[in-house]
């Protein structure tokens, strides 16, 4: 399939211009999937570059990466410094980007079921620890909150409640 | 005139500390590999590298010259006589780790081996360009074999339980065997073991290992740095040029032409398979990892390839591939440096080819691909395929709780489905379903094999601290553990030993539920250490026998049973207790309000926060968000010919040599205390 269009119409114009579409991730491609790799679906196919609101899991991170998070239609914990990229994330797995004015903030990991609405972006797209996402979900500016949360103790880790 | 002579005095003073200042520049031995404390401390002993008679291994040293100067030349010498063979330099002008200097050379000999056993020195002899010299020691060991005592085996199973100590056996036996006063109602398969001994599990740079040199101490007889498998460390960054240990697949192939067989739950990029076949520095370096399996499988003879991580095989530009050429490997064909592994190690020397079908290679090349449990079964019905390549997952398989309640019909995700259903691989087989298919395959191959079989996810739960699911992994791991022992009972030459690279999380089984499960709810829901704590665990007699049904498939009816087991962790992140199965849809209805923005966030570096539940807070006693690996000893059980040769605590790496022993010569001890030849067909202790 064609590479996608990385630099997607921009997420604060696509979601004044239409209400953004239901998606959901059994809908993105064929399942069970394949001997090989995944089919596309139209709707996500016909989706991309246009407004979505998703609902999922933000991944649990051991590690986790300024201006990005994932999420899945399960939660999965990782643990990044055992297991690297041998993971527990499925296929389905949405990369989830703050807007590039807010790369370098950390998102708090939020248990339970999330709901987001961002622009989709679907093609192959390598990040710059060599990555790759085939499904991502730019969100506006909006999608923080306008302050920082309180500054919590610096690291090592206070009292995070991963109740999985 | 009084002067002249404290002059004169001065100034010879001065001479000489001249003189002393260029005879203290001079070129220096920074690395000499294999590793040694001959080198590294001056003393000969531990010896450090230790092979077996013929076995291949890299000789390399890294040698820092005076500023301004070039290693002009360099060559290795053992027991005082010069190494026969090129040796391929290369400065770090480009490609060295930070803190080099662009004319330090690596000097590198491929692929050298002895037959004579004993204690060896080795060294290298440098020579800068301003004719200055420098030379520096190691040493190791060429273990000889020993005269047997009984038959050759002619096939080796390693079954390997990821992080599995002995809490971990220990609960799996708890769960699915049960006790009645006291005594096991049905041994797990490893306990029926004969022999048993205490395996000591350091890596070559901490006491706590991980996963890679947790599997390659045991394959290739010599400790590898945490994440590296295969190799010595080295000073470049090239994650594939790393001296490289023969493994016991590559040296029984090549001597004896047994086949190889890796099955996983885990991605098979993953440390535990690659680390039977694959040389690298860097564990994560997926893409190069599977090709290397490929490519490589004349050297290693890998016949049999079971697990997850599709993702790898898939071409770049197929959805859902994971390929990326930045962690690919390609060896120059005119730097010596690595143009010399492919030439002495036979090895493939690759491409940066990320566009590349993996699974079309493997299948023109004569493997059978099955992309799901139906097709397992097809490729191995009637006469079966010869050569097998199974990926059942994108990256590592769901844990064996989840297939199961996927085979179950259990339905309890957001789009109705099971857990499997939202993966998108409903059919997915167990462990020991895919090591049946492997023996199948192998058992064909007239020279033999060595089989490594690892239950992945026990040690992926319990980083997770996620207690039901590496209890059912473990479970699920006993039941490959069977499959092996029955085959290796059929004709008596099989030599299985059940081993963990590393024992994960320090797992301690503190005792039972003192309340039912809907107890445990309701104090769920009233919170604290008081309710959740206090009223829970039962220690001590208050435990008793947590007795768990075990349905026809052959796992627990349910893991949420009344006065259940309780397991605690000494390696243990921060987490929120309340003791029972994370089944994360029950939260669901608990949750109807789903969020949604705002999302906190957090400057960068800020430690990542979450709200607390006000349940019961373990504070753990490292940081981060997972439990960790430990350094406790692990538990290693044998069975077959020779298998009471693995008694005592060995280190990882006498594993090696012991397995060898057995392949090579033959067992220097009996299969089991009556002496037998043949393991005797009947269970045993309890």
């Amino acid at each position: 399939m064609p590479p996608a269009a990385l630099a997607a119409p921009s997420a604060e114009s696509s979601l004044n211009a239409a209400a953004p579409v239901d998606l959901r991730f059994s809908q993105f491609f064929k399942s069970p999937i394949g001997p090989a790799g995944l089919e596309l679906s139209d709707t996500l196919r016909g989706a991309a570059g246009r407004a979505v609101r998703l609902m999922g899991y933000m991944v649990a991170q051991e590690q986790a990466r300024p201006g990005r998070f994932w999420l899945t239609p399960r939660p999965v914990r990782m643990s990044e410094h055992a297991d690297g990229q041998a993971d527990d994330l499925p296929a389905a797995t949405v990369t989830v980007l703050l807007d590039t004015a807010q790369r370098e903030r950390l998102v708090a990991h939020r248990d339970g079921l999330v709901t987001l609405t961002g622009t989709l972006s679907v093609g192959r797209a390598e990040d710059e620890i060599g990555r790759v996402s085939w499904i991502r979900l730019q969100l506006p500016p909006d999608a923080l909150q306008a302050q920082p949360s309180d500054a919590a103790e610096p690291a090592p880790a206070d009292g995070h409640g991963h109740r999985h | 005139m009084k002067h002249l002579p404290s002059l004169n005095a001065a100034a010879c003073a001065l001479m000489a500390l001249a003189a002393a200042g260029s005879a203290f520049a001079a070129p220096a031995v920074t690395r000499l590999t294999p590793p040694s404390e001959r080198f590294s401390s001056g003393r000969p002993e531990p010896v450090i590298a230790r092979f077996l008679p013929g076995q291949r291994f890299d000789l390399q040293a890294t040698i820092k010259p005076d500023a301004g100067q070039r290693i002009t030349a360099a060559r290795f010498l053992v027991d005082g006589k010069p190494v026969d063979a090129t040796v391929a330099m290369r400065d770090c002008a480009s490609g060295c780790v930070k803190g080099i200097s662009a004319e330090t050379a690596i000097a590198t000999v491929r692929a050298m081996s002895l037959e004579k056993a004993g204690r060896h020195e080795f060294s290298v002899e440098a020579t800068q360009s301003d004719g200055q010299k420098v030379s520096a020691t190691g040493n190791f060991d060429v273990i000889p074999f020993a005269a047997a005592m009984g038959p050759k085996v002619k096939n080796i199973i390693i079954l390997l339980g990821d992080g599995m100590g002995a809490a971990q056996r220990t609960a799996a036996r708890i769960v699915k065997g049960g006790y009645a006063q006291g005594k096991v109602i049905q041994p797990l398969a490893m306990d029926t073991f004969p022999a048993t001994g205490l395996v000591k599990t350091s890596s070559l740079n901490s006491i706590v290992t991980d996963s890679s040199p947790g599997m390659t101490s045991y394959v290739s007889g010599n400790k590898n740095n945490n994440n590296e498998e295969g190799v010595f460390p080295d000073d470049t960054v090239d994650a594939f040029d790393n001296p490289r240990i023969e493994y016991l697949s590559e040296y029984l192939h090549r001597t004896q032409g047994k086949a190889l067989g890796i099955v996983t739950t885990a991605d098979v990029f993953d440390a535990t398979p690659a680390g039977n076949a694959v040389h690298t520095s860097n564990r994560g370096a997926g893409t190069g990892i599977v090709d290397q399996f490929f490519d490589d499988r004349s050297r290693t003879g890998l016949t049999v390839l079971l697990g997850g991580g599709r993702k790898w095989f898939l071409p770049a530009g197929t959805p859902g591939s994971e390929r990326a050429d930045g962690n690919d490997y390609a060896f120059s064909p005119t730097d010596a440096h690595t143009a010399e592994i492919v030439k002495r190690w036979g090895a493939a020397p690759g491409a940066k080819d990320k566009d590349r079908d993996l699974i079309k290679e493997f299948q023109a090349a004569g493997y059978r691909y099955a992309p799901t449990k139906t097709e397992l079964d097809a490729a191995t019905a009637g006469a079966g395929a010869d050569k097998l390549l199974g990926l059942f997952a994108f990256s590592n398989m769901n844990v064996a709780l989840d297939k199961i309640d996927g085979r179950r019909g259990v339905k309890q995700g957001l789009a109705g489905g099971s857990v499997v259903d939202d993966y998108g691989f409903p059919d997915q087989p167990m462990l020991d379903e895919m090591a049946k298919a492997a023996i199948a395959t192998l058992k064909k191959q007239s020279k033999g094999f060595v089989l490594m079989i690892e239950g992945a996810s026990i040690d992926k739960q319990a980083h997770n601290m996620d207690s039901e699911r590496w209890m059912l992994d473990t479970i699920e791991f006993d039941r490959a553990v069977q499959v092996a022992q029955d085959f290796a009972r059929e004709n008596g030459d099989t030599l299985v030993i059940v081993t963990a690279d590393h024992e994960c999380s320090g797992a301690a089984l503190i005792g039972g539920s003192m309340l039912t499960d809907q107890a445990l709810r309701d104090a769920a829901a009233k919170k604290g250490a008081a309710n959740l704590r206090d009223k829970v665990v039962g220690v001590y007699e208050k435990a008793g026998f947590p007795r768990y049904r075990i349905a026809t498939d052959g796992y627990p009816e349910a893991t949420d049973i009344d006065y259940r087991l309780l397991v605690g962790y000494g390696a243990n992140a921060d987490r929120y207790e309340d003791w029972r199965t994370n089944q994360t849809p029950l939260r669901d209805s608990q949750q109807p309000m789903v969020k949604g923005e705002p999302l906190k966030w957090y400057p960068a570096n800020a430690a990542e926060r979450d709200d607390a539940q006000g349940e019961f807070l373990v504070t753990g006693q490292v940081p981060g968000e997972q439990a960790v690996h430990t350094a406790t000893d692990v538990p290693l059980s044998a069975f077959g010919p020779g298998a009471l040769a693995f008694t005592g605590v060995m280190d990882n790496t006498d594993v090696f040599f012991k397995l060898a022993q057995a392949a090579v010569k033959g067992a220097t001890a009996p299969a089991d205390g009556s002496g037998a030849k043949h393991p005797a067909k009947a269970a045993q202790t309890r």
